[in-house]
């Protein structure tokens, strides 16, 4: 059995926290110059080439694309045949607290009643850590996700009775495109849309957050209904018109992503999870042999 | 048709009153970054009869938390960039009627009782855009000041001096326009539509 260690783990984390911050993921780059070529709005357009200029320097620079780190998210995989002999959580805040001192995160991370702030991110519970199980992985899957928060702040969790469910999920569907009306430029748009329906509320915002963090922007959902759902749902939520920033225009979401699980039949719960257009995320495989290869 | 301006801090009534949405400012001089914190605490002097630690009349007041670091003993600014203007909904009329300040810079919007302030004391609202730090610590010049550490580095209030920062678009002007509220009306409408019954 391979055991990973605190060194190998730590290695890991830097680099994919550091790489995170220092621009977008690949295809939400895609989807944002996808964007900018059909955008019709002048100051949209204009909008849309400033994001996409300033995201391209940071890389090239090697700063910060956004001044806020948002809040911090690892989605780890693990199998039956590797060992770890060190605790995700503490690994991944060591490196974020190092990498804060160097000047790729703002020290945002503070006590969530007092406000006191530590000053390096340091704080109860960070990062936060979904630990998935597949008994086939010879290999750990870490993904780190850095969310901004004012698009936290336009998120929407309801529990929909059956009759609100409407015919062919017509009440998700205008709960969305309400969510969306509302939440106007605060979430950062162009946005993606991560939707969790099912289980109880604690699992469909579980859902939501990660439909959009760890699956490629770009990606089409493998269950064809819900394929569909999330073509019917961007092409809806950009007819709106609400645009970059929130100014107007045709570019509203990049990508809407759906993720499903059932529920009671007295229930179903919604949650509408907004992430704003700079996609801090990145992976890494950590192989058998304690070898690297990136994902995302 | 929009026009494109280039003002100055302090602002006056007289740079802002011809201001109309759609138009881009470039800004320099001097401006103040606050969130949350550091307005709440700019409430809590003002209750106690306090002096502030800056005058704010004719200022612009920027949305915002940098990332910094501190180069022999100097801080400097790595980036910066908007945070959500909604958060601070509650001060305007305070921070318009009784500081005197101009222009409030953000992301996101803010909603009817900014709208108000801004027609009642002329102000406006900029539109920074959102996410692009690295691009907008380019106008930054120089760290004139820090106040209030103490609420950690996102929170402080950073004294900044600005050369030609924008483009910002005008968002909300003082005659009672705002974007945000015109697109959200008519998305609001769109989905009636969508929804009518069949």
């Amino acid at each position: 059995m391979k055991v990973i260690d605190e060194k190998i783990l730590f290695e890991a984390a830097s680099e994919i926290i550091k790489r995170s911050c220092i621009g977008i993921a690949p295809d939400a780059m895609e989807l944002l110059k996808h964007a900018y070529i059909n955008e019709t709005n002048a100051a949209a357009k204009r909008l849309l080439e400033t994001m996409i200029r300033n995201a391209e320097l940071a890389t090239e620079v090697g700063k910060p694309v956004c001044q806020s780190p948002g809040y911090p998210v690892v989605y780890a995989t693990l199998g039956n045949d590797i060992k770890l002999e060190t605790n995700i959580q503490k690994v991944f805040q060591k490196a974020i607290i190092e990498l804060t001192k160097k000047g790729y995160l703002r020290p945002s991370m503070v006590h969530p009643i007092t406000r006191k702030n530590p000053g390096d991110n340091s704080g109860i519970g960070v990062p936060d850590v979904e630990i998935e199980y597949d008994p086939n992985a010879d290999y750990v899957d870490l993904i780190i996700s850095f969310k901004g928060c004012g698009a936290e702040l336009a998120n929407t969790l309801k529990v929909l009775t059956p009759a609100q469910v409407g015919r062919e999920g017509t009440g998700i569907k205008k709960l969305v495109l309400e969510t969306v009306a509302n939440a106007r430029g605060i979430p950062c748009p162009p946005v993606a849309i991560g939707i969790g329906i099912g289980g109880q509320i604690h699992y469909a915002a579980k859902l939501s957050r990660k439909a959009v963090s760890v699956r490629k922007w770009t990606d089409i959902n493998p269950n064809p209904e819900l394929a569909t759902l999330e073509k019917e749902l961007l092409t809806k939520v950009n007819s709106l018109g609400i645009g970059p920033a929130g100014i107007g225009g045709d570019t509203t979401a990049l990508t809407v992503k759906v993720e499903m699980t059932s529920t009671h039949t007295a229930i179903c719960p919604v949650a509408i999870n907004f992430h704003c257009w700079p996609a801090r995320r990145s992976g890494i495989r950590i192989h058998s042999d304690g070898s690297f290869t990136h994902l995302l | 048709m929009s026009k494109e301006v280039r003002l100055t801090t302090p602002l006056k009534k007289e740079d802002i009153a011809d201001l109309e949405v759609g138009d881009i400012v470039y800004l320099s001089g001097k401006v103040y970054t606050a969130r949350d914190m550091a307005h709440i605490r700019i409430m809590e002097h003002l209750k106690e009869g306090r002096q502030l630690v800056e005058d704010f009349e004719g200022a612009a007041i920027f949305h915002a938390g940098p990332v910094v670091r501190k180069k022999n003993g100097e801080w400097e600014i790595i980036v910066i960039g908007p945070t959500t203007s909604m958060r601070m909904e509650p001060f305007s009329e305070t921070l318009l009627g009784k500081l005197g300040v101009k222009a409030i810079i953000g992301k996101g919007g803010m909603g009817e009782e900014t709208l108000k302030a801004l027609k009642k004391y002329c102000g406006i609202y900029l539109l920074s855009p959102p996410g692009c730090a690295v691009i907008q610590a380019n106008s930054v010049q120089k760290v004139l000041n820090v106040h209030w550490l103490d609420l950690g580095v996102p929170e402080a209030i950073w004294v900044l001096e600005v050369k030609e920062w924008g483009p910002l678009i005008v968002a909300m002007d003082s005659h009672g326009n705002s974007i945000f509220k015109e697109v959200k009306e008519k998305a609001l409408d769109r989905i009636s539509e969508m929804f009518k019954e069949k």
